[in-house]
């Protein structure tokens, strides 16, 4: 019994788990009405109007799916939002159409060159909608038990018990399993399907026979039979898969090479085509159907010539999906090249783009998004401190103030305040510098500091030559 | 007219057709010439492999599908039959053990199966002898008057219920699928010992002289002489 106890309160434990909270964790959507115009403040967006309003065209356009190949530019100065309205537009998309998101420095490995970085990206972005067969364990859970093995933070153990009227069946998780299980927040009682093959989870409701076990259930609560007969089932699934997955599943070598899989490496031209008509194929006989995501390439000025101009090509081809490049540089030099262009990208693929700009925020519009940051980070803070906090981020940025804010709840929690005040953000504010009053500090002691010889020209003539 | 001559004509023949079914269940003999399944074996392309005691058989058939049975050249028993099944999205596909015991992966499966069953769940393995089909069920632990164990016949499969509500499990006889036989309760038979529920079915007679029959056939399939050794160093 003793044993059953301790295994509850683990599972109370991890199922409350904080999740992390990333710097645009609070983006939920674009905040848009039915007809697309932009609320001033919803689902985690502020203010940015214009620029939203044209994520919304660009949703619709994606959503209906006829067009391949477009690219849009998001241009604007740092922390004005590109980012954010980027993961807003792939929230807004649903989990069913593949939305990539890239940084354009992430295309420089040694493992595999620049445009088969990039085609891998391009083919990550397409989706193909078809139906399988597959194993499905469908049941009620009885008990989810998650535990950490012996030894300092080893790998977590999971274990998941299910029923049917007729049978019961304990199963082993692995840790991505454990990690959507409470995301997903199942517990017992819950009706699940789990795809045996992908591990997708999905909540049928809660069975009927517990539906007196809480007074307060939520309005949206479905009551669901408990399933019979067997818990694992063969059923057609509609599969949504990406391109590069097909192409993986594909290209991976069997027998003795097969252990060292893993990173797919280059994958053959020859496959790619293979995939390509076999695709077409499908198309054709109703088999499967094509779902255009979007690619989106942060830092795109990080990009070189050779990038853009195979850009350009692979833009024509009619299964590319929709780009979404950002970008926070004016006119600058194209990488690999000497030449200065606007936004660092060549004209011809700038005139293939429709360019989005989002413009510094206003006043009011910061402290509402700091207003939401300081709720999504759990942090109650008081009206005046909030109003400085206002002051630091139109006086120095928007991320230096964000990054104050979870800095000073810490500094409040020490001297055990429920509330943040002023004092709390004047303090991190002498405690951490922002970027200005460090580069003031520096140029104050330069000398003092090593590898100075004193002229400043010195490190510049660096730059150029490390660009 | 004729074509109302030729309407009748066919109905007859599919009336013949029933005849002819009816005939494989009363059991005349040789019938299951007749059934699909023995002319795919017999249009397959065959490759033979004689490993010391082991006979095994590659079949490749017309639709693309590939087989592989073992047969213990002593007993004539079949030891293992396995499908390759491929996935619809294409690569290399898996071998999928009908009867017999499972091909241990060469991979450890553990890092991409997210979610298994644990080790001590019960799990089915097939595998027969000369004269009964059977199923080995490990890992089940309740009395032998837990178990029921009923034919149902409308969807072609034995059923297994247990009294506490702790494992169900249905599952097709394919043996007697492919010869077109219904499944007879007075043939089920079972037992329990060290935690394993063992269920026979006796093979009726149509199943034995077709098994037979076809490891005769098999013997026209000659056996490669050379087999590449695969340790070869050049």
């Amino acid at each position: 019994m003793a044993s059953i106890a301790a295994a509850q309160v683990q599972e109370v434990r991890s199922i409350t788990r904080i999740e992390r909270i990333g710097a645009h964790s609070h983006i939920r959507g674009l905040g848009l009405d039915d007809s697309l115009e932009p609320r001033q403040v919803s689902q985690g967006m502020v203010g940015q109007k214009m620029a939203r309003k044209a994520a919304g065209v660009i949703l619709q356009m994606i959503r209906e799916g006829k067009i391949a190949g477009r690219a849009v530019l998001l241009a604007g100065q740092p922390g004005t939002g590109k980012t954010a309205i980027a993961m807003g537009l792939a929230q807004a998309l649903g989990p069913d159409t593949p939305f990539t998101s890239m940084a354009g420095s992430e295309i420089f490995s040694l493992e595999m060159s620049k445009t088969e970085a990039l085609t891998q990206a391009i083919r990550k972005s397409i989706g193909i909608r078809i139906k399988e067969e597959s194993e499905i364990i469908e049941g009620e859970v009885v008990e989810v038990v998650v535990e950490r093995a012996a030894g300092g933070g080893g790998a977590r153990v999971g274990r998941l018990t299910l029923k049917t009227t007729d049978m019961e069946t304990n199963y082993d998780m692995g840790a991505k399993m454990i990690d959507s299980l409470l995301k997903e927040k199942v517990q017992a009682g819950d009706v699940i399907t789990i795809d045996k093959a992908t591990g997708k989870i999905n909540k049928l409701g809660r069975s009927f026979a517990r539906a007196r076990d809480y007074d307060a259930t939520g309005q949206q609560a479905r009551f669901v039979q408990c399933p019979e007969g067997e818990l694992q089932k063969r059923k057609e699934v509609v599969h949504t898969v990406t391109l590069h997955e097909v192409d993986v599943i594909n290209s991976r070598t069997h027998g003795f090479l097969a252990l060292f899989s893993g990173d797919t490496g280059e994958i053959k031209s020859e496959i790619r085509e293979q995939i390509n008509s076999k695709v077409a194929e499908w198309r054709e006989e109703g088999k499967a159907e094509m779902i255009p995501g979007v690619l989106f390439i942060d830092e795109a000025h990080m990009l070189d010539i050779e990038c853009f101009s195979f850009l350009n090509r692979a833009l024509e081809s009619e299964t590319a999906p929709i780009v979404i490049m950002a970008t926070n540089r004016g006119i600058t030099r194209i990488r690999g090249t000497t030449y200065r262009s606007p936004h660092g990208i060549p004209l011809d693929l700038l005139d293939r783009m429709i360019i989005v700009a989002t413009s510094p925020y206003s006043q009011s519009e910061l402290k509402d998004i700091l207003n939401i940051r300081c709720e999504e980070e759990d942090c109650q803070m008081s009206a005046d401190a909030l109003t400085v906090l206002t002051r630091v981020a139109t006086e120095t940025s928007l991320r230096y103030a964000i990054q104050l804010i979870t800095t000073a709840s810490l500094v409040a929690k020490r001297r055990k305040a429920a509330e943040v005040s002023m004092e709390d953000v004047k303090k991190v504010y002498s405690l951490f510098l922002d970027e200005h009053r460090s580069e003031q500090f520096l140029k104050e002691y330069q000398d003092e500091f090593m590898f100075n010889d004193g002229s400043g020209d010195a490190s510049q003539v660096m730059m150029e030559v490390s660009q | 007219m004729k074509r109302k001559t030729c309407l009748i004509e066919t109905f007859e023949s599919c009336e013949n057709y029933d005849k002819k079914h009816r005939n494989i269940q009363s059991g005349t003999a040789t019938m299951y010439k007749n059934t699909i399944w023995y002319h795919t074996l017999l249009d397959a392309e065959k490759s033979c492999l004689k490993e010391e005691k082991v006979k095994k058989i590659h079949y490749k058939f017309e639709d693309g599908r590939e087989m592989v049975e073992e047969y213990n050249v002593d007993t004539q028993v079949l030891l293992r039959r396995a499908w390759k099944v491929k996935g619809k999205l294409g690569g290399e596909g898996k071998w999928h053990v009908e009867i017999g015991d499972p091909i241990p992966d060469a991979i450890s499966n553990s890092d991409c199966a997210e979610i298994t069953e644990c080790k001590d769940q019960p799990q089915v393995f097939r595998r027969n002898t000369r004269i009964n089909l059977e199923w080995r069920i490990r890992n089940l632990p309740y009395p032998i008057e837990t178990y029921s164990i009923s034919a149902n016949n409308d969807e072609r499969c034995i059923v297994i219920r247990t009294t506490n509500k702790k494992y169900f499990k249905k599952f097709k006889i394919p043996e007697l699928e492919r010869l077109n036989l219904n499944i007879e309760q007075a043939n089920i038979q079972s037992s329990h010992h060290f935690n394993t529920l063992i269920i026979m079915y006796k093979k009726p007679q149509q199943l034995l002289d077709m098994e037979k029959e076809w490891y005769e056939e098999l013997k026209k399939v000659k056996p490669i002489k050379d087999i590449p050794n695969d340790c070869k160093t050049q």
